[in-house]
């Protein structure tokens, strides 16, 4: 087990070097004058060449990039992560404020994913192809077709123009006021989740379908156990296998969805921080951001990966 | 009270010198502009308003995330939209008007009758943030940084004040502008008056080696103090207790919230309630404001031309002909209706419309490029096109369209236009804002949309910049000797009949060689709840110069 984990380890360590050497050096091949956003495009279009030399080696965009790469790697391991160009603050203190907002955000939604996919996958398994099934596989093809941002968009407004209500406009932590919290959370949790619900329903269906078939579960029935019990206590924890590998890669989902739902809802939160970054090529913010997105992603899918020992007991690890 | 009709007896005790002065004083009010107050007194800047409450706290939704700190070095309203009430300037626009020049830390001001040398009498007793008391120096310090920057400073106002020679601190509370040449009085107080000149510490300067990107609160003289800040979210400032204006600010507490202009966060921030007053609403949310009930929504002109350039170093485009006929086969009334959801605008030529000096919109209305009715327009741009030797049209130009939303709405509006009067086809290339500057700064296009600014609505601060030869902002590297030297004409011109004679001359010859396509001129829209008193913006210019909320109270 513990090989196994070094080796998962040193695998992970591998794909966050190769992810980091790739959003740094696309940032930098991509085109466009961060000072712009910085002087803004009047004090841009006025400043002379030797001013802009001079503001770029004043931010340390002057420097090789092998230096350049060298500081963020010492920024990420003192885990400053480096100054946004715009107002010296610092990444980690961004991460901090707004980080939880868009951590909460995703775990309700993978908990919804879970909540509304789980029972319906379930229920289309027990009576394929019947109407309960036919009106759960139509929604979840809906829910999957529908942008997230879209939906986002909408529920803003019907909400603001039906009952004049918008959600809180600034940060609100869980432990700072709950229920401005979740007002501020709820609206992106339920559209990303409801998305991935969809995902969440068709694999659990699919899983559960093959699984009931299995001699093992006849063999259930045969013994008189009820139906119910068969379902959840044989079938339902051996096909859950790939609901939860599928529940990774949702994550994944979910942290890219989070972005564009974010903005479309006008929440604080990470996303947000990470398309405002975008725009104003702030490559420090831009490049953390990207980094912290895919540690959370290679971090979940090894703990999917150690899960499977615990819900398996035939697999072990070597 | 004066007697209405005064006695004859009254009239002939008229002496000399007072008859001199009233003709000298009528003399000035007839060829001074209205708003322009000279030699103007304390008692004009904004008093106590009778009825006004003190207390409560404003809620205003603006952009308010500035990339640094710096307001000499900004030029986006995302650092004096939330800056602006921490600080003063040496005169400002009375904030009732938004034009007239009032005293602010300048008691009073002279001007030398040849209009070379301009004279602040500095108030006494006016104390920064930090307890120190503003003094000459502290003007000085402030304007030599504006008039010349360091090193690694770029202060787009620089250009306000080229005229100005020496600043010389005459004593603690008197201080000189002498200028090298003569400068329109309304054009160089409209530059003192900009609401980004703001008046720091020479410490503050010298502590920070004259560069305070980085510096988030350091002290003014404003009417309100930093209290905390939350980046790209909330800027609250408290009531200055010492502020120099006894009576102002009414508030206690300003709370600014970062809205991005025009976005759906902002709108449904105000429809809901959440701010007290917005700035930059976009078009559905306003109009829906203005049907609420116990909301006052206002509308009025932004420093801004919309426009796409042409690339006078390609070769079509050198001849003023294809350039006059891409103008003239713009139908500029579907524009405006093109963006009409997006972002309010007006139609306009190449001097802003509401000047008093620009051709009236009512007559430019009648001109070839902007009536109603481009057919005849077309017919003539055709004309042209065939003279020019394309009759045929033009294939495969570039147009970089800068990638906000009334951009690619117009960009697409305007290929059409294009392909539809004069066969030019052209492929649209999207590019983030970074990137249309770079791109338009070396001269990589054919044709490229974007917006330019100003800081006064005066012509002579705009005219180098947008068509100057080698203007920051001149993206097609336009040249014209016969408006250059026009331009520079303007510049010196102190007779007011005369520059505006000049500048309608100035108007025809763009409109028959075009340095840009004008597209439209923005207007701004701003709504807030009733309970918001004493400012209304409708006759103001700009969201650059009355940005302080010392004058607006709650109820």
């Amino acid at each position: 087990m513990q090989k196994y984990l070094l080796r998962r380890a040193f695998f992970a360590l591998g794909t966050m070097i190769g992810v980091s050497l790739i959003i740094f050096v696309v940032l930098r091949i991509l085109p466009g004058d961060p000072l712009v956003a910085i002087l803004g495009v009047e004090g841009y279009n006025k400043m002379s060449p030797a001013d802009h030399a001079r503001i770029m080696a004043d931010l340390g965009l002057s420097d090789p990039l092998a230096v350049q790469y060298a500081r963020w790697l010492r920024d990420i391991v003192t885990g400053q992560l480096g100054k946004s160009f715009f107002r010296g603050d610092t990444v980690r203190d961004l991460i901090l404020h707004r980080g939880p907002l868009s951590a909460e955000i995703a775990v309700l939604a993978l908990v919804v994913s879970w909540l509304v996919g789980l029972p319906i996958g379930i229920l289309s398994a027990i009576r394929p192809n019947g109407w309960a099934d036919t009106i759960a596989r139509s929604l979840s093809i809906l829910f999957i077709a529908i942008p997230g941002f879209w939906l986002g968009l909408l529920m803003v407004l019907a909400l603001l123009f039906w009952f004049g209500y918008k959600a809180p406009i600034l940060v609100v932590h869980l432990w700072e006021d709950p229920w401005q919290n979740l007002q501020l959370v709820i609206g992106p949790a339920l559209v990303l989740g409801l998305a991935q619900g969809a995902y969440i329903a068709r694999m659990s269906r699919s899983c559960l379908l093959e699984v009931i078939r299995e001699d093992y579960v006849r063999t259930a029935r045969a013994k008189g156990a009820v139906e119910r019990a068969v379902v959840l206590r044989h079938a339902l924890p051996n096909a859950l296998l790939p609901v939860i590998t599928i529940s990774g890669v949702l994550l994944g989902f979910v942290l890219g969805g989070s972005v564009a739902v974010e903005q479309a809802f006008g929440v604080p939160g990470l996303g947000r921080s990470l398309v405002t970054a975008i725009i104003e090529r702030d490559i420090i913010v831009v490049q953390n951001l990207v980094l912290l997105y895919a540690l959370i992603f290679v971090a979940v899918n090894v703990l999917v990966d150690l899960s499977y020992a615990w819900l398996d007991p035939r697999i072990r690890y070597q | 009270m004066a007697d209405p009709v005064p006695s004859k007896a009254r009239r002939l005790a008229v002496s000399r010198r007072s008859f001199l002065k009233t003709i000298g004083v009528a003399g000035a009010a007839g060829t001074a502009p209205a708003f322009l107050r000279s030699g103007a007194s304390a008692q004009e800047t904004p008093a106590s308003e009778p009825g006004a409450k003190r207390g409560g706290t404003l809620r205003y939704g603006i952009l308010s995330a500035p990339a640094h700190f710096d307001i000499h070095q900004s030029g986006t309203v995302a650092n004096l939209g939330a800056q602006g009430p921490m600080y003063d300037c040496l005169v400002r626009r009375d904030p009732r008007d938004g034009q007239t020049i009032i005293p602010d830390l300048a008691q009073k001001w002279d001007v030398s009758p040849d209009g070379k040398k301009y004279t602040f009498q500095i108030r006494k007793g006016v104390k920064f943030h930090d307890g120190a008391e503003l003094t000459a120096a502290d003007v000085k310090a402030t304007y030599d940084r504006i008039v010349r920057p360091p090193k690694g400073v770029v202060i787009p106002r620089s250009s306000l004040f080229t005229a100005v020679g020496e600043i010389v601190v005459v004593d603690p509370y008197r201080i000189e502008f002498r200028l090298t040449e003569p400068r329109p009085k309304a054009f160089m107080l409209g530059a003192f008056a900009s609401g980004w000149n703001v008046i720091v510490r020479k410490k503050t300067l010298d502590d920070n080696h004259g560069n305070l990107r980085q510096i988030e609160n350091f002290p003014g003289t404003g009417p309100f103090r930093h209290v905390s800040r939350k980046d790209k979210e909330l800027w609250i400032q408290e009531r200055n207790p010492n502020y120099w204006n006894k009576g102002l600010p009414y508030v206690d507490r300003l709370e600014i919230y970062h809205l991005a202009p025009f976005s759906p966060e902002l709108g449904s921030a105000f429809l809901s309630g959440k701010i007290d007053y917005a700035r930059l609403l976009d078009p559905v949310s306003w109009r829906k404001a203005k049907e609420m009930p116990g909301v006052t929504a206002a509308q009025f002109n932004q420093s801004v031309i919309q426009a796409f350039w042409v690339n006078g170093k390609r070769k079509p485009f050198a001849d003023p002909r294809v350039r006059r006929a891409i103008h003239l086969s713009m139908d500029r009334n579907a524009l405006i209706d093109v963006v009409k959801d997006t972002a309010p605008m007006q139609i306009g030529g190449f001097v802003y419309p509401f000047h008093e000096a620009s051709t009236p919109t009512s007559e430019l209305v009648k001109r070839l490029g902007y009536q109603a009715d481009t057919k005849a327009a077309v017919q003539e741009a055709r004309n042209l096109m065939a003279a020019a030797g394309y009759a045929q049209g033009i294939k495969n130009l570039d147009f970089v369209v800068r990638e906000i939303a009334t951009f690619k709405l117009w960009a697409v509006a305007i290929q059409a236009m294009l392909k539809e009067a004069l066969n030019i086809e052209c492929n649209l290339r999207v590019v983030q804002t970074s990137q249309w500057f770079e791109e338009a700064g070396a001269g990589n296009f054919d044709l490229a949309i974007s917006a330019i600014v100003s800081s006064l609505m005066d012509p002579s601060d705009y005219f180098e910049a947008w068509y100057g030869k080698g203007g920051p902002q001149n993206y097609g590297s336009w040249t014209n000797e016969q408006f250059h030297t026009l331009a520079h004409q303007i510049e010196r011109e102190v007779d007011e009949n005369k520059r505006k004679a000049m500048i309608r001359q100035a108007e025809d010859i763009l409109e028959s060689d075009p340095p840009l396509i004008p597209v439209a001129y923005e207007r701004i829209n701003d709504a807030w709840y009733n309970r918001v008193h004493g400012q209304n913006p409708s006759s103001y210019f700009g969201i650059y110069d009355v940005v302080r909320w010392d004058t607006v109270w709650m109820s």
